[in-house]
């Protein structure tokens, strides 16, 4: 390989890496500015962005058979169970 | 919640609702809020390890905010969360057939009530607010016109 052509690829390979290491520091401190600190961002992208997802569900699909538990946690219930002939408004949440 | 509370008063005699609770958004040892913190909202909780320790949340919430919808508990293997890609919260309506008929978005900021109420209105038309209970206060009797004769 021709001694200039090495050193223009180095040189491409350099600024790849700058421009990358770039832009993933404007994410994190933009990240850093909406959770509130670097910390806070951090937290952010290891314990919500594994669950924060679109999933696979979509109008027209049959809802789900899952079971739930009582608010006694005494027993279990199929989601399905609950449907009676009238429209089902499922609220999900937390109390965090 | 209080939106949604709202809404299911307002439709409990034409469709059904019921509460999912899922694994906890913000539990002071995973992404913690300072919003939860004891001077503030004070819902310092721990992600629940056990389903004994999700139902004891799930109990303290619904009695802190007096929580009268139908209410459920994902299980430790987090099926609904997992299933409906709930987390943080989410809203959906399924039909009377039980297809999905409203998928709302991912919370907090696509998270709203007013889709959901939207849908119901759409079904069942919208709710109106419902009279005042107290009597209205006695008329005054109009003023007598100042070009009035007098006999």
């Amino acid at each position: 390989m021709p001694g200039p052509f090495r050193k223009q690829m180095k040189r491409m390979w350099t600024w790849i890496a700058i421009t990358f290491g770039a832009v993933l520091a404007l994410v994190f401190v933009g990240l850093s500015v909406m959770a509130g600190s670097p910390k806070d961002a951090l937290q952010m992208v290891r314990y919500a962005l594994p669950y924060m997802h679109r999933g696979d569900l979509k109008a027209g699909d049959a809802v789900p058979d899952i079971q739930l538990v009582t608010l006694d946690g005494q027993s279990r219930f199929p989601l399905r169970g609950e449907m009676k002939g009238r429209p089902l408004v499922l609220v999900f949440g937390s109390f965090t | 919640m209080g939106d949604i509370e709202k809404i299911y008063e307002d439709y409990k005699d034409h469709a059904d609702f019921l509460t999912i609770y899922i694994r906890e958004a913000h539990p002071i040892d995973e992404w913690r809020m300072r919003s939860n913190e004891k001077d503030k909202d004070d819902v310092c909780y721990v992600q629940p390890k056990t389903l004994e320790q999700r139902v004891a949340i799930a109990n303290d919430f619904t009695k802190r905010f007096k929580y009268t919808l139908p209410f459920g508990i994902d299980d430790m293997n987090n099926a609904a969360n997992d299933a409906f890609a709930a987390w943080p919260e989410r809203l959906y309506i399924v039909d009377e057939t039980g297809k999905i008929s409203y998928k709302g978005g991912n919370g907090p900021f696509k998270y709203d009530p007013k889709e959901v109420r939207a849908w119901l209105a759409g079904r069942y038309g919208e709710v109106k607010p419902a009279a005042p209970t107290t009597p209205a206060a006695p008329q005054t009797p109009a003023p007598t016109t100042s070009n009035e004769k007098k006999s």
